[in-house]
């Protein structure tokens, strides 16, 4: 009887094991004190912001930078002693990003897919191209932004996949041919370049949550670069034929790089065969 | 009793925190390999196939009764594995080696087909990172 573990003392520890876990994953927790002690503890740690940034000839914040997906300005999928907070875009519980509000038929039809379905829409495993604005929302490799006074190119590593943004007014068609991502107009707010972005292929997924999107899809990219090291991007999206409302992403942090720009050729992609295979016997059950 | 509700809070409270990123860790882990198939496996490294969206590595491993089975690792993709220090020359250098392996087998029952989590080349020890296994 000695032998046994009180259950008071098994609460508290189960507690205490949460609120580690919090601090440890959730990252920014804890106070000034755990603070101190992340930036002693961690090989790979939250970049400074580096001082201001850059401008264009004409005055205007120059986007221009290799920019990784994260707040390390370096590869951190993979590695160890990586701080929590480096490794986000952004703090959920600091800017929670919203759900998006779904009308009725569309929440059925994800609701129908099935987890292979689900997992054969996602870009990450059909290879097709993310687009707009998944290639801003689900894309964990880095984005090479070339920006001059009428023009920003952004160079995607996943799949080789790049994009050029027109900044010097050119007329737009009014029913474009639809593109993975989409025509574009711009206009600056202050230092925050606005993309809006309209005809889509609607072969692309917003989110790999099964978020699909029609033809009647907007997009809005707000561009800013707060310091040297730091780029960020907010993605609104409308979609009227299947959001019940416009929905706003977090702002999310990319941060400035110095390594290698990779190559990324889709060339041999097994999932689509294994999971087709899961897909037949998924049948075979029903 | 009120112990015992406060610790049933607790331990569901810890379940809920700790479950997204496990669900979320990795784009297919969850749909394609079976995580209740985890093991480890050690033998010869035979090949290396530097590819996109996953690289492949090859490994004989022999079972328990002797006979030896070619088996094939998936990894991260090549980026992922450049950034964390992981290059095909280090494979190359590798190949008729021994090497350890952590993996998961397939879901769909493809035999001797499995993802790998972590890696080490026997020549080194040290423990490299190949993909995120939810075992």
């Amino acid at each position: 009887m000695s032998a046994r573990i009180q259950p008071g003392v098994l609460c508290g520890a189960a507690v205490a094991l949460l609120c580690a876990y919090v601090v440890v994953v959730y990252g920014q927790g804890g106070g000034a004190a755990a603070a101190q002690n992340r930036t002693t503890e961690y090989a790979i740690k939250v970049m400074p912001p580096g001082g201001p940034p850059p401008r264009l000839p004409d005055g205007h914040v120059d986007l221009s930078g290799h920019w990784l997906p994260n707040s390390a300005g370096q590869g951190v999928s993979g590695r160890d002693g990586v701080d929590p907070a480096a490794r986000r875009q952004f703090d959920p519980r600091a800017t929670p990003e919203e759900k998006p509000a779904f009308q009725p038929w569309a929440e059925a039809k994800i609701k129908a897919m099935t987890p292979v379905e689900l997992e054969l829409s996602k870009s990450s495993v059909n290879c097709m191209p993310r687009g707009l604005p998944a290639i801003w929302l689900q894309n964990p490799y880095s984005t090479v932004i070339v920006h001059t006074p009428t023009m920003m190119a952004q160079l995607y590593e996943v799949l080789n996949n790049w994009r050029l943004v027109y900044t010097d007014g050119r007329p737009v068609p009014k029913d474009p041919e639809p593109w993975f991502h989409g025509t574009s107009t711009t206009h600056w707010e202050g230092d925050t370049l606005v993309v809006n972005s309209f005809g889509f292929d609607e072969r692309t997924y917003v989110m790999p949550t099964g978020w699909f999107h029609s033809d009647a899809m907007k997009v809005t990219e707000r561009y800013t670069r707060p310091s040297k090291n730091y780029l960020i991007v907010q993605i609104t999206v409308d979609d009227p034929k299947v959001l019940a409302k416009p929905w706003r992403s977090a702002a999310r942090r990319w941060t400035l790089g110095n390594g290698e720009v990779y190559e990324f050729y889709c060339t041999n992609n097994h999932e689509l065969d294994e999971l087709g295979k899961l897909k037949e016997q998924e049948s075979y059950g029903k | 009793m009120k112990i015992a509700w406060t610790f049933t809070l607790a331990v569901v409270t810890a379940a809920v925190v700790m479950i997204p990123t496990r669900l979320f860790a990795h784009h297919s882990f969850a749909a394609e390999f079976d995580a209740s198939k985890c093991r480890d496996f050690t033998g010869t490294l035979t090949k290396i196939e530097w590819t996109n969206p996953h690289g492949f590595f090859h490994v004989d491993v022999k079972d328990a009764d002797g006979t030896v089975h070619n088996w094939s690792f998936q990894t991260y993709a090549l980026i992922t594995l450049r950034r964390a220090g992981t290059s095909l020359e280090l494979f190359k250098q590798n190949i008729g080696k021994e090497v350890w392996v952590r993996g998961c087998e397939a879901k769909n029952g493809r035999p001797f087909y499995a993802a790998a989590g972590s890696l080490k080349f026997a020549s080194d020890g040290v423990l490299r990172q190949m993909g995120q296994l939810q075992d």
